[in-house]
C-alpha cells in the first residue's frame, strides 16, 4: 500500500507538525513550501494523499487543487485542504476544485489521523 | 492611531474624522494645510516606523520559538516511543516469564511449580530415607539381642564342651581301672574328648564371629541413627529456603509487572500531551497570519503617509490648493479602493478545528 503523502505550507511549524503526525502513523512525507514548489514535488510521485493550506505565496491552495486535477496521475488522488479559512465561501470554492475535505486548523494528531485514514 | 480623512469613511470605520474646508483661500490656510499634511504624513511614517519592525519581531521570535519547540518534541517524541519500545519488550519478557512462552510452555508458575514439585519428592524420599533408617535401628537393635542371646547359649555350649572333656577324661580313668575291660570304653571316651575339643573351638570360632557381627552392627547402628537424625532437619531447611526464594522471585516478578504497566500508564499520558502540544504548537502559524493581516493594514497607512507627503510637495511646489487637494483625495481614495483587509484568522482559541469530508 503506498503511504507517501505530500504536505504543502508556507509555514514550517505547521509542515513541522503534519510531518511529525504522519510519521507516527508510518507514512512518509513529502514537503513543498507553496504552490508552485508542491506542483514540482509532486511530479513522478505516486502519492497517496496531498494535504494542502489556503494562503501561500506564488500559488494558492485552491489553484493547486485546480492544477492537481487537471493532471491524469492526481485525477483521484484524496486532497485535503488544511487552513484557518472556515467561511462556507471559501470551502464551496475547495469543494469546487475538487478537494476532498476541508480542516480547520489548529488540528489536533487524533483527528488528522482518523481523517486520513478515511480517505485514502 | 489619528488618520485625516477626505472622504466619508466606511460605516463601521471609527476614529477622529477632520473635514477640511475644500476652497481655502487665504496663504494662512495654505501654510495651516502645509503643517497639517506634514503631521499627518509624519505621524503615519513614524505609526508604521514603530510598528513595522515590532510587528516582524514579534513574528520572527515565535517563528522561531515554535520551531525549537518542534525540534524539542520530535527529540522528546523519539525518546518516549523508544522508552515505550523497551516497556512493552519487558512486558513481553514478563509475559514469558509469568505466564510462559507459547512455543516451550514453560512460564515462572511452571517453573516455579516444578521446583516446589522436586523439591518435595526430594524431601518425602528423604524422609522415607529417615523412616528406614529409623526401622534399620530397631532392626540392628533387634540382631544385637540376639548376638547376645547366642553368646549366652555359645557359653552354656562351651560349659557343656568343659564338661564333657572332664567326662570323657573320668571316662578314661574309669577304663584306665577295668583294663582289659575298659578298653572298649577308652576308645569311646577318647572320641567324646575329641569332640568336646571340637564343639570348644568351635564355639570360640562362633564367639569370635559374634563378636565381630557385634562391631559390624554397632557401626550400622551409628550410620543408620545419623542418616536418621540429621538429613531430614537439612532436607526440611532446605525446601524452606528454596520456598523462600521462590516467594521472593514471584515478588519481584509482579512488582516489575507493576512498574511496567506503571510506564504504559506514563507513556499514554505522554502521548495525550504530545497531541495538545502539537496543537497548540500550531499558533506560530496562526499569529504568522494574524502579524502579516497587520503588516498589510501597515501597508495602507504607509501608502496614506505617502499620499500626505505628495500632497505637502505640491503645496510646497506652489500648485493650487483645490488642485493638490483633490490629488490627495484621488491617492486616498485609490489607496481605499485597493486595501485588503485580510482577516485568515477566525478562531479565537487553540481548540481543534472542524473537519468536513466532501
Amino acid at each position: 500500500m503506498n503511504r507517501c503523502i505530500l504536505t504543502v505550507d508556507d509555514s514550517s511549524t505547521m509542515r513541522q507538525m503534519i510531518t511529525f503526525t504522519l510519521k507516527g502513523g508510518d507514512f512518509d512525507v513529502l514537503e513543498a513550501g507553496d504552490g508552485v514548489e508542491a506542483l514540482e514535488v509532486a511530479q513522478g510521485k505516486k502519492l497517496a494523499l496531498i494535504i494542502t493550506d489556503v494562503n501561500m505565496p506564488r500559488m494558492d491552495g485552491i489553484t493547486l487543487v485546480h492544477r492537481l486535477r487537471a493532471l491524469p496521475e492526481f485525477k483521484f488522488t484524496p486532497i485535503l485542504v488544511l487552513t484557518t479559512e472556515s467561511d462556507a465561501s471559501m470551502k464551496q470554492k475547495g469543494k469546487e476544485a475538487g478537494a476532498t475535505g476541508w480542516i480547520v486548523k489548529p488540528f489536533s494528531p487524533e483527528k488528522l489521523m482518523d481523517t486520513v485514514n478515511k480517505v485514502i | 492611531m489619528c488618520t485625516v480623512s477626505l472622504w466619508p469613511r466606511k460605516p463601521q470605520a471609527s476614529g477622529p474624522v477632520a473635514v477640511l474646508d475644500p476652497a481655502p483661500q487665504s496663504g494662512a490656510s495654505r501654510q495651516l494645510l502645509l503643517r497639517l499634511a506634514a503631521r499627518e504624513a509624519a505621524m503615519l511614517e513614524g505609526q508604521v516606523a514603530f510598528l513595522q519592525p515590532e510587528l516582524n519581531q514579534a513574528d520572527s521570535l515565535v517563528g522561531e520559538a515554535s520551531r525549537t519547540l518542534g525540534e524539542s518534541l520530535n527529540t522528546l517524541d523519539r525518546s518516549v516511543q523508544h522508552q515505550h519500545r523497551l516497556a512493552a519488550e519487558v512486558q513481553v519478557a514478563m509475559a514469558i516469564t509469568l505466564e510462559g512462552d507459547a512455543a516451550t510452555g514453560e512460564g515462572f508458575d511452571a517453573v516455579s511449580n516444578s521446583i516446589m514439585g522436586t523439591l518435595d519428592g526430594f524431601v518425602t524420599n528423604m524422609l522415607e530415607i529417615s523412616q528406614s533408617s529409623m526401622q534399620l535401628v530397631s532392626e540392628v537393635e533387634d540382631i544385637r539381642t540376639r548376638a547376645t542371646t547366642m553368646e549366652e547359649m555359645l557359653g552354656e555350649l562351651s560349659e557343656i564342651a568343659g564338661r564333657t572333656h572332664l567326662l570323657s577324661l573320668n571316662a578314661n580313668i574309669e577304663a584306665a581301672h577295668a583294663r582289659r575291660f575298659g578298653a572298649g570304653f577308652a576308645v569311646v571316651a577318647g572320641e567324646v574328648s575329641k569332640l568336646a575339643d571340637r564343639s570348644s573351638a568351635l564355639s570360640a570360632t562362633i564367639q569370635e564371629q559374634v563378636n565381630g557381627t557385634r562391631l559390624a552392627l554397632e557401626r550400622t547402628d551409628a550410620h543408620a541413627q545419623t542418616i536418621a537424625s540429621k538429613d531430614m532437619s537439612v532436607a526440611m531447611a532446605s525446601k524452606a529456603e528454596s520456598q523462600k526464594l521462590v516467594q521472593a522471585l514471584e515478588d519481584s516478578n509482579l512488582r516489575v509487572k507493576g512498574l511496567v504497566e506503571q510506564l504504559e500508564g506514563n507513556a499514554r499520558i505522554i502521548r495525550e500531551q504530545v497531541g495538545h502540544v502539537v496543537r497548540c504548537l500550531q499558533f506560530e502559524d496562526l499569529v504568522h497570519q494574524t502579524l502579516q493581516a497587520c503588516l498589510q493594514e501597515l501597508g495602507n497607512l504607509q501608502s496614506q503617509a505617502r499620499a500626505w507627503r505628495d500632497f505637502e510637495s505640491l503645496l510646497g511646489a506652489e500648485a493650487e490648493e483645490a488642485e493638490a487637494l483633490e490629488a490627495l483625495h484621488d491617492s486616498l481614495g485609490a489607496i481605499e479602493a485597493s486595501r485588503v483587509q485580510f482577516r485568515a484568522v477566525k478562531s479565537a482559541s487553540l481548540e481543534a478545528g472542524d473537519v468536513d469530508l466532501f
